[in-house]
């Protein structure tokens, strides 16, 4: 899967330009490992639902159904757009462990502008949809910029600045209404979570806009090449002559800003913005991340990856669902399948040198 | 002596016996002790108590401690408050049994407790407020099988797994069900969203998909996950109206939808939960002479007696929210 050797990047190609690529058939294959573990993933549940229709203990397959695919994606939106921030801070060699709070900051904001009760908070009413939007990202994104200048500026651990910010949002969001809910939201902001694009689902339209727009932005420009040599080896990063402080405040400012479109989207999904919203999300963005490849320690990892990796999530939670799985065992599933995904990624690793 | 002084000297005259006339005998310190403030309910709990007449004309005065939903958070704030000479502690536990401790410490210090809204593994409080949860399960599935003629199939979607709420209610909804004939209702699923709208709403989806047209009732051990389903209902592009969907706690999104046909919701009264509490706090603190000041206690006078403050546990009934009495209940939410 890491065919690319992004750490040399800025020595071998002037900026501005592509490093060449390995293009073997083996490299290819192992690029495409994550997908074929998809695919044989869902051959699997779909297997054991015609099984059981063959048998006649079920009418029907729930499973293999455009329908059932879609509802798969819709679930795995808000992970997707999430795990995508995510991606880039951890090709970064960061982490952000405050996308959870900072999306539940951001719905709360986006809420308060389109609301019917006014009471919620002191500004809050009915405007323009734009607004509520704006706010919410701009919300998102400054908690984020915040994350990347402490850490930029005063070299802390990305792990502690973040989890301080898992904090503070949290804090944030409950003051903005004293801990209450805002419900009775307008029908255009719920049109984010409960729209059709051409009989699509918003929240996928805009997973899939947000994840084409990253996977240009990290394989097609200075930022992303400067971002996997932040990652691979931040100190002959900076002798290159990358200004590693910029490349790191931009990407939690991403992550910031995509947790604030995904506090959007959940809040217009449920219909009401919560202050315990998202709680946990952060794991759920991490454990895509990993799956799909990425290293915890920088510098590798693909947008492809965690997109599949947010979609082996997704059809492991609706698919244990809908074999009828109880949920402890769903758990014990999902956490062999997180640790199980790094050993295969690791021994192949061992065995690329 | 000329004018202007002559006015201040009635005006400190005055001042001053205002002031002695108006100096309160002593405000009664209640501390209390909240599991948590994220919930809608702690929210109302808050602020049913901050209305309570007591509070209200200066005879009581509250502090509430957010336990973080951390029991051992809530024992430290316990010790806090019994250092910080409080008269009184009012505790909603996060934990039915490490939270014994808050009882044990405020006991050991002579210091009144009343426990409120879940419940304690003692016995040692002054008193217990709070609402049976196998009754609330029980109404509210009753209410969905009375709907459905006591047949058909149902989903359950439950509170945390091994929770006191998860195993009370669950232990009412099987009760509703058992006394259906044997074998005319099915359980399809049951599993567990956290009370969470969101989590509810993806597993309502997944069920939706694979049990098409076959759900006929959804019970929802809280109001939050009730309303996730019925939104996986209208994503799926069904009418919420097929199903009969109840719900526990009575939150104000739960009583709007009740409003428009599309749940029942079994009202968990927070106001009664801590009013009672406070009144039963100040009648320990004060004395045999206190009489209770809440309106709560003429509200349930034929269901909730008041004993001088003197009972070990105190039930709050529930309420069952319907298209007639969702209204009057919004106005109170205001």
């Amino acid at each position: 899967m890491h065919t690319e050797e992004p750490v040399e990047a800025p020595e071998r190609a002037p900026a501005g330009t592509v490093p060449p690529r390995r293009t073997g058939a083996l490299a290819r294959v192992k690029n495409y490992g994550i997908v074929i573990a998809f695919i044989l993933l869902c051959i699997l549940i779909g297997a054991i639902c015609q099984y059981r229709v063959a048998r006649g203990e079920w009418p029907e397959n729930a499973f293999v159904t455009i329908d059932n695919f879609l509802l798969i994606l819709y679930q795995v939106s808000i992970n997707g757009i999430l795990a995508v921030g995510m991606t880039m801070v951890i090709v970064s060699g960061g982490i952000d462990l405050s996308v959870g709070s900072v999306l539940a900051f951001a719905g709360m904001l986006a809420a308060s502008c389109a609301t019917g009760s006014a009471a919620a908070t002191p500004w809050s009413g009915t405007y323009p949809v734009a607004v509520a939007v704006f706010l919410a990202l701009l919300g998102g994104a400054a908690c984020g910029a915040l994350n990347g200048w402490i850490i930029a500026r005063f070299r802390i651990q990305a792990f502690i600045a973040t989890l301080g910010m898992l904090l503070a949002a949290r804090g944030f969001t409950m003051s903005l209404t004293g801990g209450n809910p805002i419900s009775s939201l307008s029908p255009q902001l719920r049109w984010f979570g409960v729209g059709t694009v051409w009989r699509v689902p918003v929240p996928i339209v805009l997973f899939l806009a947000v994840f084409a727009m990253a996977w240009v932005v990290l394989n097609r420009t200075v930022f992303g090449r400067y971002v996997y040599a932040v990652g691979g080896n931040e100190k002959s990063a900076r002798t290159s002559g990358i200004r590693t402080k910029w490349v790191k405040l931009g990407v939690y400012t991403i992550s910031g800003l995509l947790a604030g479109l995904a506090g959007i989207v959940l809040t217009a999904k449920t219909g009401s913005a919560q202050t315990n919203a998202g709680s946990s999300y952060e794991l759920d963005a991490i454990a895509a991340a990993v799956i799909g490849g990425s290293s915890l320690s920088g510098g590798v990892g693909t947008l492809l990856g965690t997109l599949f990796g947010a979609l082996i999530i997704g059809v492991m939670n609706n698919g244990l669902d809908i074999l009828g799985v109880e949920s402890f065992y769903q758990l014990i599933v999902k956490g062999a399948l997180i640790v199980g995904a790094v050993i295969a990624d690791s021994s192949r690793a061992r065995a690329d040198v | 002596m000329n004018q202007p002084q002559c006015f201040g000297c009635a005006f400190a005259a005055l001042a001053a016996s205002a002031l002695l006339l108006a100096a309160p005998p002593k405000r009664v310190k209640i501390a209390v002790l909240m599991y948590g403030n994220k919930a809608e309910f702690v929210q109302l709990m808050q602020r049913y108590g901050r209305q309570h007449p007591a509070v209200t004309s200066n005879l009581a005065e509250l502090t509430f401690y957010d336990g973080r939903y951390d029991a051992s958070v809530q024992n430290d704030q316990a010790q806090l408050a019994i250092n910080s000479k409080y008269d009184a502690i009012i505790v909603n536990p996060m934990d039915f049994e490490a939270n014994v401790e808050v009882v044990r410490k405020a006991r050991r210090a002579h210091v009144p407790v009343v426990v409120t809204n879940a419940r304690l593994h003692t016995e040692e409080m002054n008193a217990e407020v709070g609402s049976d949860d196998v009754l609330g399960g029980y109404l509210e599935a009753r209410n969905v099988l009375q709907k459905s003629g006591c047949k058909g199939n149902v989903v359950i979607i439950e509170g945390p797994k091994g929770g006191s709420g998860e195993i009370q209610r669950g232990q009412g909804n099987m009760k509703a069900i058992s006394e259906c004939p044997a074998g005319s209702v099915k359980i399809l699923e049951r599993k567990t969203a956290n009370w969470s709208r969101a989590e509810a709403l993806d597993v309502m989806q997944n069920w939706l998909s694979r049990h098409r047209g076959k759900i006929d009732g959804i019970i929802a051990q809280n109001d939050e996950m009730a309303l996730g389903a019925i939104e996986a209902i209208k994503s799926a592009g069904l009418n919420v109206h097929s199903f009969h969907i109840a719900g526990i706690d009575g939150v104000t999104d739960a009583l709007n939808a009740v409003k428009q046909g599309e749940m029942t919701s079994i009202l968990q009264d927070a106001k009664a939960q801590m009013q009672a509490s406070i009144d039963i706090a100040m009648r320990a603190v004060e004395g045999p002479g206190y009489k209770p000041l809440s309106p709560i206690w003429k509200q349930y006078a034929n269901s909730l007696q008041w004993n001088d403050g003197q009972s070990k546990h105190y039930a709050i009934p529930w309420t069952v929210v319907t298209r007639d009495n969702a209204d009057e209940l919004l106005q109170g939410r205001k």
